[in-house]
């Protein structure tokens, strides 16, 4: 017997959360475009697709937040800290590589410096995913040791039912199980079954791919040019990234009064590693796109013990030009045999 | 009563005629209304659209552009130029939703005080009629405004 | 023959003949209905060439990447017409010097591609002329239209909400064959212009700065269109664009590479109705 939440049940348990100080967020389609965002009422969620077209690490790191107002005036110069909105809240219908993606960047903004803007957020979260069913040809959570129904991230995962009327209830941390309390009696015991995961072939080996990244010779290698050469230089990988989390700090005002904001970055840009003096380090967009690869299977993993990819394949969905991080280590894992 | 709406006018203009124009305007003790602030640029040709969207954030009610007639240009063609900008910034403006009627263009020569002072009158009613450019409002506040999420 | 194969056969030969030192055209992409931008620069690989219904990127782009054209050898390219106007642009905008480029037009009309005949960008004068006018891919013509009748207000409510979406991630700059400045507006901080934070007035500012510099220029090929990730119709503000300068200036983006940019050139008698 497991906890069984029904479809139909779903819009009292967005009331209950709400009445129990909750803002309710979801996978919302809006213009053209699938995306987390505070939903109304159960038939705003968007549940049907792969997967939601933007990231949920917006909902921790917006593409711009403000971090700091100031003034100068006569004789004063004040300054005035921006924290990130308070208060509870409960992504429901995560994909378990979003959350994943959230676990992650953790130690990231953790490591020595603990990041407000980050944790404040992730604090008051209560994550809520979703085991997938489907996936599409650029799904790669299992070649990075996860899988449609990973826990990772997850505060609660569910599972959907074979019926496709509900999904089966796994409480996985405290905060979900408390989040949860508040609609306990619109669950129901059940021994109905799950629906079976999607399955996602294995593409790559991430290890053997993080094994060749470490070797400085393969740092010269040829390769890096010729995977990248259809490069266009865009930051659409970095930005539908669930974690990448480079940001750049920007005053927007005049001499007197501004707002200091905290806008995501991308390493694909050539502006990102320039000099004041023009000398430009990563000068050539292969060399972009090494970083970019290096970072999150090499230098992280190094730090942190885990690749910096959650294998969502937002980055080969989007790219225009049918780039992405499947392909570079499809290839590296040949090179590494 | 309630009080008349004063719009805030931003003027761009170069400083071989349309600003002289001015200039005679004030030395011909010609009376205009006082809700222009007049911004003097070498020429026409030099103004980017850019000006005019940051005067329109920055609070601007319209704008005013205003140069040298056709064949007048202290550099042969500047205006030329201008206007060939003008024509098509004004379209795209009209697309995205700003209401061209906000900006006005204008040729003032040296020799026309008279007509810059009727221009500035006539303009600030027109502005004052639209009444204040709010459509950015909203768009300021957001950028001001905590992050949502 | 198929065209594919024609093609295959005429960039081996260019390639073997040391006519052009690199074939750009399209290979298979990740999944069957994807292509990717192909660099062929051996006669062996031309086999991964690919032509068919789904080759739709505009690839001119690549011809202006730093370095590639300097060492004056050819280079041939896979173009649709819109590719070949952007050639013209190009040229006239002192970007390339057109000898270098080698021709490979196709059309596709429908799923299958037709050949062009031709190879030097001025060979296809006649059929650019037969363009004049005529938008190149009519997606969106529906949504086109409803804009157009609403007032500035509603079209203002519009791209707000299309605009609120933008994440500078600038992917429609980069994948623009006409947006080749090694400094964009938007990177330059003194001045700063532009705002470079993606809340929606920068977006704004953003868009219409990006639409401005297209003015005239703009083949519609629909690169920024496709590689918008979050889906912004940004073909539309364009082909308002290139539908203002056709009829107030006659100006026809890319008719040829003596073509005066229309932004760098005038009439004495050109149109000021608004100019009081």
């Amino acid at each position: 017997m497991t906890k069984i939440l029904y479809t139909d049940k779903l819009d009292n348990c967005v009331e209950r959360w709400r009445s129990a100080g909750l803002s309710v967020i979801g996978p919302v389609r809006n213009a053209n475009i699938t995306a987390y965002r505070p939903v109304g009422s159960a038939a705003d969620l968007e549940l049907s697709q792969i997967l939601p077209d933007r990231s949920i690490k917006e909902l921790f790191f917006p593409q711009t937040e403000p971090m700091m107002r100031y003034s100068i005036k006569k004789d004063a110069i004040n300054t005035e800290e921006c924290l990130p909105p308070v208060g509870p809240r409960i992504i429901f219908g995560a994909r378990p590589c979003d959350a994943s993606g959230l676990a992650i960047d953790d130690p990231l903004f953790g490591w020595d410096y603990k990041d407000e803007y980050w944790f404040n957020r992730r604090n008051e979260t209560v994550i809520v995913s979703i085991a997938c069913t489907k996936s599409d040809e650029f799904c790669m959570c299992t070649s990075l040791k996860l899988s449609p129904d990973s826990t990772k991230g997850s505060d609660v995962l569910l599972r959907p039912l074979e019926s496709g009327k509900g999904w089966q209830v796994e409480e996985l941390t405290d905060r979900g199980r408390e989040a949860f309390k508040a609609i306990a009696e619109l669950l129901t015991e059940g021994a109905e079954a799950a629906a079976p995961t999607a399955v996602v072939a294995e593409k790559f080996d991430a290890d053997a791919c993080s094994e060749w990244l470490r070797n400085p010779e393969n740092f010269e290698s040829r390769f890096w040019k010729e995977i990248s050469v259809r490069c266009i230089g865009c930051g659409s990988c970095t930005y539908l990234c669930p974690t990448c989390h480079c940001f750049d700090i920007q005053d927007e005002g005049d001499t007197f009064t501004g707002i200091r904001r905290k806008n995501w970055d991308s390493c694909s840009f050539a502006l990102f590693t320039m000099h004041t003096s023009g000398h430009n380090p990563r000068s050539t967009q292969s060399a972009r796109w090494r970083q970019r690869i290096m970072h999150k299977f090499n230098y992280f993993p190094g730090k942190f013990s885990a690749n910096s990819c959650s294998g969502c394949g937002r980055c080969t969905r989007q790219c225009p030009v049918d780039m992405g991080i499947t392909e570079t280590l499809q290839e590296i894992s040949k090179l590494s045999q | 009563m309630s009080e008349q709406f004063e719009p805030e006018i931003v003027a761009f203009v170069c400083t071989y005629c349309t600003y002289a124009g001015a200039d005679l305007a004030g030395t011909s003790r010609l009376k205009y209304a006082p809700n222009v602030r007049i911004i003097r640029l070498p020429c026409t040709g030099r103004i980017s659209p850019m000006f005019i969207l940051k005067a329109l954030q920055k609070g601007a009610d319209g704008v005013l552009i205003s140069g040298c007639h056709p064949g007048d240009c202290h550099f042969t063609h500047g205006n030329y130029h201008a206007r060939r900008r003008w024509m098509v910034f004004r379209a795209l403006l009209n697309f995205i939703g700003i209401p061209p009627e906000r900006i006005k263009y204008s040729w003032i020569s040296a020799a026309e005080g008279l007509k810059f002072a009727d221009l500035i009158n006539s303009i600030t009613e027109d502005i004052r009629k639209l009444g204040p450019f709010e459509q950015y409002d909203k768009l300021i506040a957001e950028t001001e405004a905590q992050a949502s999420l | 023959m198929s065209i594919e194969q024609q093609y295959r056969t005429r960039a081996k030969e260019l390639l073997s003949s040391g006519e052009v030192k690199m074939v750009i055209g399209y290979s298979k992409g990740s999944t069957p209905d994807r292509r990717r931008p192909a660099f062929i620069s051996t006669p062996e690989d031309v086999e991964t060439l690919v032509l068919d219904g789904a080759c739709i990127a505009n690839l001119s782009g690549y011809l202006v990447t730093e370095g590639l054209l300097s060492d004056e050898k050819r280079v041939a390219v896979f173009l649709r017409p819109e590719g070949i106007r952007a050639i013209n642009i190009l040229a006239a905008e002192f970007q390339l010097n057109a000898a270098q480029v080698e021709i490979l037009g196709f059309n596709t009309e429908g799923n299958e591609p037709t050949a062009l005949s031709g190879s030097k960008v001025d060979d296809f004068a006649e059929l650019i002329g037969t363009l004049k006018g005529i938008i190149p891919d009519t997606a969106g013509e529906e949504l086109y239209k409803k804009l157009e009748a609403m007032s500035p207000q509603e079209r203002f409510d519009f791209w707000q909400s299309e605009f609120s979406k933008c994440i500078k991630c600038y992917a429609c700059r980069q994948a623009c064959p006409m947006c080749y400045c090694r400094r964009c507006i938007v990177d330059n901080n003194q001045p700063q212009w532009v705002n470079t934070s993606s809340h929606t007035l920068g977006n704004f500012e953003w868009n219409i700065v990006r639409a401005f510099h297209l003015s005239g220029r703009c083949v519609e090929c629909g690169n920024c269109d496709r590689a918008c990730p979050v889906n912004i119709p940004l073909r539309l503000i364009n082909r308002k664009m290139a539908g203002e300068v056709l009829e107030a200036f006659d100006h026809f983006a890319g008719s040829s590479q003596t073509q005066e940019p229309v932004m760098a050139s005038f009439k004495k008698d050109d149109t000021e109705t608004f100019i009081l």
